[in-house]
């Protein structure tokens, strides 16, 4: 296999990996803050702090990891190879961690700047990804649902983020917007046309891939991602210019759209062929669960009356779709992702005279279990918390933080292999090039 | 694109990544010129093109009616 494994247009493996290395250290400021909150926190979704919490996931966790996912799975999955993937990466990341930083601190303060400089980061460092990935893709034809999901994913993430600097900017300036109805249609978006779209794209190829699962059906993979953002249009106009019932029929349909897509997923997920399921495979289910329990508690709060008044309904919402679905699904992404890459990196660099190591051994299988149940306990918690704040928040937190923590240190443990082996695939090219030619 | 062309075949619909990469790679390493290596997989394998271009290989690539992606690969004439 001398030189056989040689292919140089992936991108540098620091482009994804200081997105991948950042995201777990939101997650543990997600426990600090839990921790310096304290039980207000739960009062309602509406509280500075669920807010800045929210925030911590969405944008400093699972934002990190989307676009670190997609920096690699542009070219991988679609063909489609990011020009400057070191300069793209380097400046979308400095933006977006500062802006992350600066909106938490904005919701914690209220004060109008930190809106304002949280809106300029953050609005400019997804426009300068959206701009690089549009580019790399505008070119490749939609031969595969993937590449159409992808496509279609960046006009959701354009306008989850419009309407998120607008929202910022209506802090920052005083402008008069409808705050409550825009924040709506904003997580809706973000949800549902951004993060439901992008995982339903990635998900047709790595579940059956990583998972040994039959396909994804072929009508799920010619209509979901359209059907989903027309949804998502449809409720959006309905909210602003229909009558309620309208409305609330098209919020039903948004809803549904996340419960078909964590529906069918759990359906192939049944019929894979391995016998005994890996992390990544517990970790999806539990996701789709989990999604699947927040559009029931959904549907319930818009049946029951006596549910839909009690505060804690969205705090429940938000728990088991952010942290019980989300955060579920990139980890156990992460968890096939990262020693592939690593993998991938470590043969082309081998130059087929070192071979890379096996892809099973890059993260310890028993590190990785241990990781996601302390994971599985903090959603756990979590949940506990939105019912009984002044009893399990401190432990919530302390669970967010050891989960994050353990996740931060499986990926660390992983580079450290990657840089081992680079040292030696030196060592070995050294001493081939410096014996004497005959 | 039948089985009967090739000389070596690798069905990697059952593999998980890097495994039908590396089949692949093993297969392609063990052919002379004028023989070819088929390999059956379930999506587009997009990185082993390029592998293929950077090392003197011709391939062609046909879907199948049941999502079976089949490329046929042979040394570059030279």
């Amino acid at each position: 296999m001398q030189a056989l494994l040689s292919y140089d247009q992936s991108p540098p493996i620091a482009a994804p990996f200081r997105f991948f290395l950042t995201a777990p250290v939101f997650g543990i400021l997600a426990g600090v803050l839990l921790l310096w909150s304290g039980a207000d926190l739960f009062a309602s979704r509406w509280t500075p702090e669920a807010l800045a919490l929210t925030h911590l996931i969405t944008v400093g966790f699972m934002l990190q990891v989307m676009f670190g996912a997609m920096l690699q799975i542009l070219p991988v999955v679609a063909g489609a190879n990011m020009a400057r993937p070191l300069w793209v990466s380097g400046v979308v990341h400095a933006a977006i961690t500062l802006g992350t930083l600066f909106l938490v601190l904005a919701f914690l303060s209220f004060l109008p700047y930190w809106f304002t400089a949280a809106a300029v980061f953050l609005g400019a460092g997804v426009a300068v990804f959206i701009a690089a990935a549009a580019y790399a893709l505008s070119g490749i034809p939609a031969t595969s649902p993937t590449i159409g999901g992808l496509k279609l994913s960046l006009l959701g993430l354009a306008v989850t983020i419009g309407l998120g600097v607008a929202l910022s900017l209506s802090f920052g300036a005083s402008l008069n917007l409808p705050l409550l109805q825009l924040a709506n249609i904003h997580l809706g978006w973000g949800f549902v046309a951004w993060g439901t779209v992008l995982l339903a794209a990635v998900g047709y190829v790595v579940v059956p891939m990583f998972q040994l699962t039959p396909a994804y059906p072929d009508w799920f993979g010619r209509g979901f991602s359209i059907s989903a953002l027309a949804i998502v249009l449809i409720w959006t106009i309905a909210d602003f210019a229909a009558p309620d019932s309208v409305s609330m029929f098209s919020s039903l349909a948004v809803v549904a759209v996340a419960a078909l897509f964590a529906g069918i997923t759990l359906n192939i997920q049944w019929r894979s062929k391995r016998a005994r399921f890996d992390a990544t495979q517990h970790l999806w289910r539990v996701a789709m669960c989990s999604a699947l329990a927040a559009c029931a508690v959904w549907l319930l709060a818009m049946a029951v009356p006596a549910l839909g008044e009690w505060p804690g309904w969205p705090l429940l919402c938000g728990v088991l779709l952010l942290f019980g679905g989300f955060v579920s699904v990139i980890v156990g992404m992460l968890y096939k992702i990262v020693p592939f890459l690593i993998w991938l990196h470590l043969q082309n660099q081998g130059q087929g005279r070192v071979m890379a190591p096996n892809m099973k051994k890059i993260i310890a299988e028993q590190a990785m279990n241990c990781q996601m149940l302390a994971h599985f306990v903090s959603c756990a918690l979590l949940l506990l918390a939105v019912f009984w704040p002044e009893w399990f928040v401190y432990p919530a937190g302390l669970a967010l933080i050891v989960a994050h923590g353990g996740l931060l240190l499986n990926l660390l443990a992983a580079m450290s292999v990657y840089r081992a082996h680079q040292q030696k695939i030196a060592a070995v090219i050294a001493a081939q090039s410096s014996q004497p030619h005959p | 694109m039948t089985q009967a062309k090739a000389d070596r075949v690798v069905d990697a619909r059952n593999m998980e990544p890097p495994e039908p990469f590396v089949h692949t790679m093993e297969a392609l390493d063990a052919i002379q010129p004028g023989q070819k290596v088929l390999l059956l997989v379930g999506r587009e394998p997009f990185p082993l093109y390029r592998a293929l271009e950077l090392n003197g290989f011709e391939w062609q690539a046909e879907h199948a009616p049941d999502g079976t992606v089949e490329v046929l690969m042979w040394h570059k004439p030279k």
